[in-house]
């Protein structure tokens, strides 16, 4: 086939021609390779560093945060509270609660339930004296509060786990925990609680006939309304200071019989109603002492999710995950330097002697802490038993994060949802702005790069076919029709087109070999998520939770990147043999005639 | 017989500048099948502008050109491609040889379809068979004229126009390739016709067209 060894011989016989086209597109090439490289290599460490969801296996961060709520308060007995201490956020989260029993007004942006829960969930920041000890001794005492993350029952985890698209999700809670030490003071402030008259309306369900049926064979038993009286309605017992809330006995009437006989539900209801915590506020203003406060922050996380949470077993520097023993934990690297501890020391909280099993370089995220117990641990310590401040959910395919993070909220109403891109977004720093500028400069940058390298090549080109205007003549007086024309220029300048990717992705893989030899350091902060700029946080000295990674930039040379870079590489010689050929084309056969000299 | 060629009151002007050059005026012309002929003229005759007219380069301003009864007056040039290909053969003054292809692809390449065999039965015709795989530039100047008059031959045309083919010979070279136009004409009744201003490539021809200002001054047959 002459035209096949035409278009070689063309090449071979114009080589400097053929060279230049092709080094200019390969320069092109391998510039923008390079240029992508760089923001594949801004986005791959953005992706790590940067999203720290991700970087823990993770997609969905769930959290309940104050304001979020949109139940109104609507407080029912709650059998499985612990007396005086009521976390049970109404109408959010909370298990059994159906969820049209929730009224709506999510005009307030702190309702009634959420102030409650706030409290509730801050109220061991109560530091009894009177239990520290005998006045003019030291005492040291850890409590632990969750600040505007407020917590909820872990059942809310199963719940996540049943919505579909999700393919694992894990509890943890993150505690901001206040160190006091201090000495007992001489006066300790008595504060007496209790008293108050309750006004609580509540309608337990008709007893069935059954109960009815007993209720009334009980009485006829028990001798009739006018039996004897069995309990007097003495007094109510005194209320044990401190303990934040008191039971009451509410007498519904003075025949010993009816309460001897009445359904057990109805007399469970009657022993558990709770006061409204209303001594919180003279709580939060311990007696001044010498008490010194540092804050610390504390996470559980599942000890057999090593995979994702918080932190993961990736994340361990040194040392080891948690082996299973409840008595566990693993420090920050930071806190470890700053409390010098080390893997096999020793921390205690609240008397109690911890053990360090590892080191943790947490990703980049407002929810590191220093401390990591084991989920079971930390909920003891704190005495949040059963309840979390943060479910971690991994979605089955990421491109539905969206509508999974949608289900959820759906799910659980008021649920603060934060997907990995949002968090994202609210990283700055250096390795941002790299990224920012990439994302600006880089897109306008390749576009100069392949317009000015497609311009040379397209000189080239029209240079080359102007030169054999003579020959091109010939070619159309001997019948070539003028797409035989362009097909033959188009040919060739592919084929110099290929040559040009090839050099050019050596060039753009020399271009991402300097970017790794140089490997500039960029940082990056995030200011984190929910744990951030938590009111209650600042009131007990927590300042805003942030961290700060250096990261070194590299520009890694993908196959897409390689076939972009072909792909230029042959657009630009295709337009190049396009314009050229168009040129070719309209030189009329008779310049074949023409006496060039 | 159908004429071959038939020119009728053939203008063509070309703008240059602010005025217009008229190059041929109002020609009318005849050629027959198997015409041996030659047009001269010195230049600026428009010689050459008729020689694009019959070689289906390009179409004249006013007046009527047809080949082979086909008007190609208004023709467009996907159709005068077409016929330069099928019919038509050029024999140029400087060859005009692909410099990097060889003399028997040289032939090829202006092949409908490219066929080895028929190319060099061609460069056997012009005496070149033992030069078949030889460059241009390794061959002499009467030596790469008659590969260009092989590779007019490709398509086994109507008609061969030679311009000025004799132009970069020696004396004894054009001879030989005047006697390969002839024996053409001659021996394979191709119509052949060649611009010249050579007096003895003309006084060889059967048929001699004189022109002079773009008209036809004399057209004598000897």
């Amino acid at each position: 086939m002459p035209s096949i060894r035409y278009v070689g011989n063309e090449l071979r016989r114009r080589r400097t021609r053929t060279v230049l086209t092709a080094f200019g597109l390969a320069s092109g090439v391998g510039l923008v390779m390079g240029i992508v490289g760089v923001s594949d290599g801004l986005d791959e460490a953005q992706a790590k560093v940067l999203s720290p969801l991700s970087s823990v296996g993770t997609d969905i961060l769930v959290t309940r945060t104050v304001g979020a709520t949109t139940s109104t308060a609507s407080a029912s007995p709650s059998p499985s509270a612990t007396p005086g201490v009521t976390r049970e956020g109404p109408g959010f989260f909370a298990a059994g609660g159906p969820p049209g029993a929730r009224g709506g007004n999510a005009l307030e942006s702190l309702n009634d339930s959420d102030a409650t829960a706030l409290l509730n969930d801050n109220s061991s920041v109560i530091t009894d004296l009177s239990k520290l000890g005998k006045a003019g001794t030291r005492f040291t005492h850890d409590f632990f509060l969750s600040g505007t993350m407020l917590t909820f029952p872990s059942a809310a985890l199963d719940t996540i786990k049943a919505i579909d698209g999700v393919a694992s999700a894990t509890s943890a809670l993150t505690l901001q925990a206040q160190h006091q030490t201090g000495t007992v003071p001489e006066i300790v402030a008595e504060v007496k609680t209790g008293g108050e008259t309750l006004t609580t309306t509540a309608r337990p369900a008709e007893m069935t006939s059954a109960e009815q049926t007993a209720f009334r064979s009980c009485i006829q038993r028990n001798g009739g309304f006018g039996g004897p009286v069995n309990q007097s309605s003495g007094p109510a017992p005194a209320p044990s200071p401190g303990s934040g809330g008191e039971v009451r006995r509410v007498e519904i009437g003075g025949f010993g019989a009816v309460n001897k006989c009445l359904p057990k539900r109805f007399q469970e209801y009657e022993a558990k109603v709770v006061t409204p915590l209303r001594t919180i506020q003279q709580l939060v203003n311990p007696p001044q002492t010498d008490t010194a406060t540092t804050s610390w922050t504390a996470a559980g996380v599942d000890p057999k999710s090593p995979g994702s949470g918080l932190i993961t077993k990736q994340n361990i520097s040194s040392g080891t995950w948690f082996t299973g023993a409840a008595n566990e934990v693993v420090l920050s690297t930071t806190y470890a330097g700053k409390q010098k501890l080390a893997v096999g020391g020793t921390l205690t909280v609240n008397g109690k002697a911890y053990k360090v099993v590892g080191l943790a370089d947490p990703t980049l995220t407002g929810n590191t802490a220093d401390v990591y117990f084991p989920l079971s641990t930390l909920q003891d310590v704190a005495t949040r038993t059963g309840r979390v401040n943060e479910v971690l959910v991994k979605v089955a395919d990421s491109s539905q994060t969206d509508e999974v993070a949608a289900a959820i909220k759906k799910a659980l109403p008021g649920a603060q949802v934060v997907t990995s891109k949002d968090i994202a977004d609210t990283v700055t720093g250096s390795l941002h702005d790299a990224q920012q500028l990439a994302n600006r400069l880089g897109g306008a940058l390749t576009v100069i790069v392949l317009i000015s390298t497609f311009a040379v090549a397209v000189l080239l080109t029209l240079s080359s076919v102007q030169k054999r205007v003579r020959e091109i003549g010939t070619l159309r007086a001997l019948g070539w029709t003028k797409r035989r024309v362009v097909g033959q220029v188009l040919t060739e300048t592919a084929l110099i087109g290929v040559l040009a990717g090839v050099v050019g992705i050596a060039a753009g893989y020399a271009v991402s070999v300097a970017v790794g030899l140089l490997s500039p350091d960029l940082s990056a902060t995030s200011s984190g998520v929910a744990a951030g700029a938590s009111q209650v946080g600042e009131l007990f000295g927590q300042t805003t939770t942030s961290l700060t990674r250096s990261v070194s930039l590299s520009a890694p040379i993908h196959l897409s990147t390689i076939a972009l870079g072909m792909a230029c590489a042959l657009l630009g010689a295709l337009l190049a043999g396009a314009v050229g050929g168009w040129r070719a084309a309209r030189l009329s056969p008779a310049v074949a005639l023409r006496d060039l000299g | 017989m159908n004429p071959l060629y038939l020119l009728e009151s053939v203008e063509r002007a070309y703008p240059r500048g602010g005025s217009t050059v008229h190059a041929l005026r109002g020609v009318c012309l005849e050629i027959h099948p198997g015409e041996l002929l030659a047009v001269e003229g010195p230049s600026g005759s428009g010689k050459s502008t008729l020689l694009q007219l019959l070689g289906a380069m390009d179409v004249p301003t006013a007046g009527r050109v047809d080949f082979d009864g086909r008007a190609l007056a208004n023709a467009k040039d996907k159709e005068l491609t077409r016929l330069r290909r099928d019919a038509i053969g050029f024999v140029f003054q400087q060859f005009n040889l692909i410099p990097t292809l060889t003399a028997v692809e040289n032939v090829e390449i202006a092949m409908v379809r490219p066929a080895r065999e028929r190319a060099l039965e061609l460069l056997a015709t012009v005496g070149l068979a033992d030069r078949a795989e030889h460059l241009p530039s390794r061959l002499s100047g009467g030596e790469q004229q008659r590969v260009a008059i092989a590779r007019a031959l490709a398509n086994d045309p109507r008609v061969v126009l030679a311009d000025e083919p004799t132009g970069n010979l020696d004396a004894t070279t054009a001879q030989e390739v005047v006697d390969l136009l002839i024996g053409l004409n001659t021996d394979q009744a191709v119509t052949v016709i060649v611009v010249t201003h050579d007096e003895d490539v003309a006084v060889r021809m059967r048929r001699r067209v004189k022109l002079r200002s773009g008209e036809v001054v004399s057209d004598s047959v000897a």
